[in-house]
């Protein structure tokens, strides 16, 4: 799945002239400035609002790929079919939890890695950057095969490492039953993206002022004190940001689902059912509007982060 | 710094080193275990067998692993070579210029970079093979586009806004023509925003999985990720479970080297500076 | 490589790229570039395909390496009239399928032959991404050739693909076990007696319990040695399909899949055909349903010294157990045929080159080599595979008795709603859910429901 970025920080302003009457140089500015962006935003728009439109035409449709001539308009038929559909709302549900539970434990496992990076001794520092790094930078599959070999009952060595736990023996088929298959597909989602999320908590923690540390020490605040009147409301902007492109990246989980269990014992993610629906099934039209619904909900979380919590994105816009 | 302060350092590194490092090790470990072995329930080979790799790259899974291998750095070279070169263009204007549509192109890449992929999969499989993209380069590395190019525009403005544009006209002054100006200073101080940019949109093209498995289907474009799924053990019956780890581990070195060697820059890219290692 | 670019003309090409194919991969990039002066060559000369060669693409499912062993015989033994290339497919069979249908769909003209799995037949048929079979090749690759291998080749009655190899399992089971258990495995056996019999020897039976593909070939052959079926009448309309999943067949096969779960290991929802030997070879399990592979595949653990002697030593193997006493088993029918594509253009010597990758000297060398049962009888009876399967006279009865997974079109839905319904076998309710996989069947076919 993709990645995202800490939004640009403003440091300077352009170099430009100040706002105004449209003067001649305004105007060739302009002409200059979109024919400098403007091939990457045609390109944007033509790998993704081009495809989205054209799903949300063949959501229209009954279509299957192997039989294009009894293709008919359906109207909304097919949304009809999937909000009326128990699995929707199971796979919703599912895809909800791995993004809470995956979101909270990086949240607090990447404050505390951020941390340890903001402090630690400067010989160490840039030996536990390089291997906080590497979750980031491996490919999910492997990071999905990786931690599926462990656990498997027959490949793994986490049935004999970890005997001693109730609950886990030789004979614990963790890819048998729902709540264990999810464990191990939030283990592998948090392994490899909480470095992402740490370092996002690592420049907020860099806008924290010293001086209101130091103020709050003199004061005689406890360390427990200080982390919660002074660093984290200081760093909250970055926290959001985090939440929010962590949240919607978690909320389109794939790989991980695909390569561990497929989809079996009720794992099945939302980007998973839209992906069966189309490319298992070649129900084009009805698969399309899982795809179109999966479209809105992510829009509506984007929205309520921007809104509900007031996410301050204009920093990310470069305004 | 206390002594007692400074074991504490050390031991809450290493915790984080091993956390990081486990499942790379443990991918390592069992793709060095022979077919028989995989099945020991323990971390560690019993004997040490390079079998898998040689399926791999001499052997049986050869034909499928290496036009992977070469598909895979090919496209994703090319998607950041285009993506950077398009969106340097687009930094350039947004952290230089002043014009109205500065908001709507930083939206739209905000836009894309939370766009559901799965979305947009399927008609892009039906428009693909309407036009013959499908199963081609062209065709992963458009796709790979809407991924690498609005982190690649973000992470570059940020870093052009740093630039201290100044120079240029104090170049000029100087007596340097413009494209001198340009390529003298400017230039130099680009490059490693640029180079920073690419390394970042290359790992998240690296790790593509969607698209590779919907948009192509033989060796003529298929990416490693998705060829991963189509290893086979010595029957179509058996479990290839060597042959994935060795090729994991393959595909794992270039980035694991790009980590390396250059983690202070991926960690500025990835928070844009804001942390000076 | 100067030389074999230089020596590429238009006529002679042919003789040469073929040669440079057998060279080393280096060389592989000068012979693409031959193959390509070749193709504009003769494009330029006349414009059309004047029979010369032809490079046909063999879409092939995965295995150890025999269909490319089998793809370059022919190419020799077709003197330059044609060369066979092969494409590998993913593992599991829905996959391949997915991957082909995308390709057809999009009219693909580099898909000549294809390796393709017997219950998708009915589907590419049906949408004419299938090129006809000849009457003459029909006659031809037909002869001799066992029941099952036919009937999955068959769509509407008539012959849509050319039998390759036919797979089916066996039942395999420890020597010293089955005596201990006091089994006479001379005689048919039944599921309860197997049940019975591993809850005595504190043993369990490895069987595919994994939600895939393989669980439908299980519930199938369930069904069909219940004396039921899962589809009891196709139809093109897919609300006519009638279903069998109500029939008290069907609940017997319900039953006995809740019966074997109970001793099916601690992993039995996830185990395939895989996991299933593994549990065998270690001992876990001391009665297996699995294809014959798994001989191959214990000899050379043997071979390779990591597996005991004495293990495999201990192997028995006999037909599939029965659901009732009284009746027949039918056991799963499996294994591969050859299809052409519709869009080939080379359909002629793609079904020559068929023909040529059937023959019995071939199919003879892929069951001793790979281990994948021949769809021509007669190829039982030749020694050398014989020697390597012992088995081979057991499979040959099991295959004239096998029974093909349900035929229609909407195959990969059916077996989707039986792998949801189904899936995991300890979980079932004999009584109930027989008719919700056919209400849920029906749903999906109506466009009514999710699958």
């Amino acid at each position: 799945m993709t990645q995202t970025t800490m939004p640009p920080v403003d440091k300077t302003s352009p170099v430009s002239a100040p706002h105004g009457k449209i003067s001649d140089r305004a105007r060739s500015e302009r002409r200059l400035g979109w024919l400098l962006a403007g091939p990457a935003f045609v390109v944007m728009l033509a790998v993704t609002a081009y495809p989205i439109l054209q799903a949300v035409y063949e959501s229209l449709f009954s279509y299957r790929l192997t039989d294009p001539d009894n293709r008919s308009f359906t109207g909304l038929t097919n949304y009809w079919v999937i909000l009326t559909d128990s699995l929707w709302w199971q796979s919703i549900w599912v895809t909800v939890l791995i993004t809470v539970v995956t979101v909270a434990v990086e949240l607090v496992l990447g404050f505390a890695l951020a941390m340890v990076m903001a402090k630690a001794l400067s010989s160490i520092r840039p030996v536990v950057r390089a291997a906080i790094l590497i979750p980031y930078a491996v490919i999910t599959v492997v990071s999905a095969f990786a931690w599926q070999f462990a656990f498997d009952i027959n490949t793994g060595f986490v049935n004999s490492w970890f005997a001693w736990l109730p609950g886990v023996s030789a004979d614990t088929d963790w890819f048998g039953d729902w709540g264990t298959s999810l464990l191990v597909i939030c283990l592998a989602e948090i392994w490899k993206t909480t470095p992402f999320i740490s370092l996002l908590l690592l420049a907020g923690l860099a806008q924290v002022p010293e001086v209101l540390q130091e103020a709050a020490q003199v004061d005689g605040a406890t360390w427990w004190q200080r982390l919660w009147r002074v660093t984290i409301p200081n760093m909250k902007a970055a926290i959001m940001v985090a939440l929010l492109f962590r949240s919607l990246d978690a909320f389109r989980v794939f790989d991980s689902i695909f390569i561990m269990t497929a989809g079996a014992n009720g794992t099945e993610s939302v980007s998973f059912l839209a992906y069966r629906q189309t490319i298992a099934r070649l129900e084009i039209g009805l698969g399309s509007a899982v795809s179109v619904l999966l479209f809105i909900v992510v829009v509506m979380i984007a929205m309520a982060f921007i809104k509900g919590f007031k996410v301050d994105l204009s920093s990310a816009r470069g305004e | 710094m206390s002594t007692r302060k400074k074991v504490l350092w050390w031991i809450g590194g290493a915790v984080i080193v091993l956390y990081a490092l486990f499942p790379i090790a443990w991918i390592i470990s069992i793709s060095l275990k022979a077919p028989a072995d995989i099945a020991n329930g323990q971390f560690a080979p019993t004997k040490v067998s390079w079998q898998n790799y040689r399926d791999i790259l001499t052997g049986s899974a050869s034909d499928l692993f290496l036009p992977a291998l070469r598909n895979s750095f090919g496209i994703c070279l090319i998607a950041t070579a285009i993506s950077c070169l398009l969106a340097m263009f687009a930094a350039y204007a947004i952290a230089r210029l002043d014009f109205r549509g500065k908001r709507l192109i930083l939206s739209t890449a905000l836009g894309v970079a939370i766009f559901p992929v799965i979305s947009i999969v399927t008609p892009l499989f039906n428009v693909w093979r309407q036009i013959g993209l499908y199963d081609t380069w062209p065709g992963l590395i458009l796709p790979y586009l809407s991924l690498t190019l609005p982190i690649s525009i973000w992470t570059m403005s940020a870093f052009f806004r740093e630039i201290p544009w100044e120079m240029e006209q104090a170049a000029q002054v100087d007596g340097a023509t413009t494209w001198q100006a340009f390529r003298k200073v400017i230039v130099p101080l680009a490059t490693p925003g640029v180079f920073t940019t690419a390394i970042i949109a290359f790992f998240i093209a690296w790790n593509d999985f969607v698209y590779g498995i919907v948009l192509t289907s033989t060796e003529a474009a298929r990416p490693v990720p998705a060829a991963l799924g189509l290893f086979s053990g010595a029957s179509q019956f058996e479990d290839p479970t060597g042959a994935i780890a060795a090729a994991a581990v393959i595909v794992t070195i270039p980035v694991v080297v790009l980590v390396l060697l250059f983690q202070r820059r991926i960690v500025a890219g990835l928070t844009n500076g804001a942390v000076k290692g | 490589m100067p030389k074999a670019v230089g020596q590429v003309r238009p006529g002679t090409g042919s003789a040469s790229s073929r040669r440079s194919r057998r060279r080393s991969p280096r060389q592989r990039g000068v012979a693409s570039a031959a193959a390509l002066l070749v193709a504009a060559g003769t494009l330029a000369a006349c414009g059309s395909d004047s029979g010369g060669a032809s490079t046909l693409t063999w879409y092939i499912n995965p295995d150890s390496g025999g269909q490319a062993e089998i793809a370059s015989r022919c190419t020799e033994a077709a003197d330059g009239a044609y060369t066979i290339q092969t494409a590998q497919l993913p593992r599991e069979s829905s996959q391949q399928r997915e991957q082909l249908i995308r390709r057809l769909a999009a009219e693909d003209n580099s898909i000549d032959l294809i390796s393709l799995d017997p219950p998708y037949i009915p589907e590419f048929a049906e949408a004419n991404f299938l090129a006809p079979v000849p009457d003459d090749v029909a006659e031809r690759v037909t002869e001799g050739v066992v029941q099952s291998a036919i009937d999955g080749s068959t769509w509407n009655d008539e012959l849509v693909a050319v039998p390759f190899w036919a797979n089916t399992q066996l039942l395999w089971y420890k020597q010293s076990v089955a005596e201990a258990a006091g089994l006479d495995m001379e005689q048919p056996v039944t599921w309860e007696q197997l049940v019975e019999a591993a809850e005595a020897q504190d043993t369990q039976i490895a069987a595919q319990g994994i939600r895939a593909e393989a669980l439908t070939v299980w519930l199938n052959a369930l069904v069909e040695s219940a004396g039921g079926s899962i589809i009891e009448e196709t139809a093109d309309d897919p609300e006519d399909i009638e279903l069998g999943l109500e029939s008290d067949a069907a609940v017997r096969a319900a039953e006995v899949m809740r019966s074997v779960s109970t001793v099916g290991g601690p992993a039995f929802s996830t185990a395939g055909e895989d996991a299933n030997v593994t549990d065998f070879e270690e001992g876990d399990a001391a009665f297996m349903l699995n294809w014959p592979f798994v001989w191959g595949r214990a000899l050379s653990a043997v071979e390779a010294g990591t597996l005991e002697a004495s293990v495999p030593e201990d192997y028995g193997w006999t037909q599939y157990p029965r659901v009732n006493e009284d009746e027949e088993s039918r056991p799963p029918y499996g294994g591969i045929n050859l299809v052409v594509g519709a869009y080939s253009q080379n359909v002629d010597a793609a079904y020559e080159a068929a023909e040529c990758i059937v023959s019995e000297e071939n199919q003879a060398y892929y069951f001793v080599t790979n281990g994948n049962p021949a769809s021509k009888a007669s190829v039982y009876d030749d020694p050398e595979v014989l020697e390597v399967f012992p088995q081979a006279p057991v499979i040959r009865e099991s295959l004239e008795n096998a029974a093909p997974r349900p035929q229609t079109v909407y195959y990969s839905e059916v077996s989707g709603a039986l792998q949801r319904e189904y899936h995991p076998a300890s979980s079932l309710d004999p009584g109930s859910t027989g008719e919700q996989a056919s209400e849920l069947i029906s749903a999906v076919l109506r466009g009514e429901q999710l699958l």
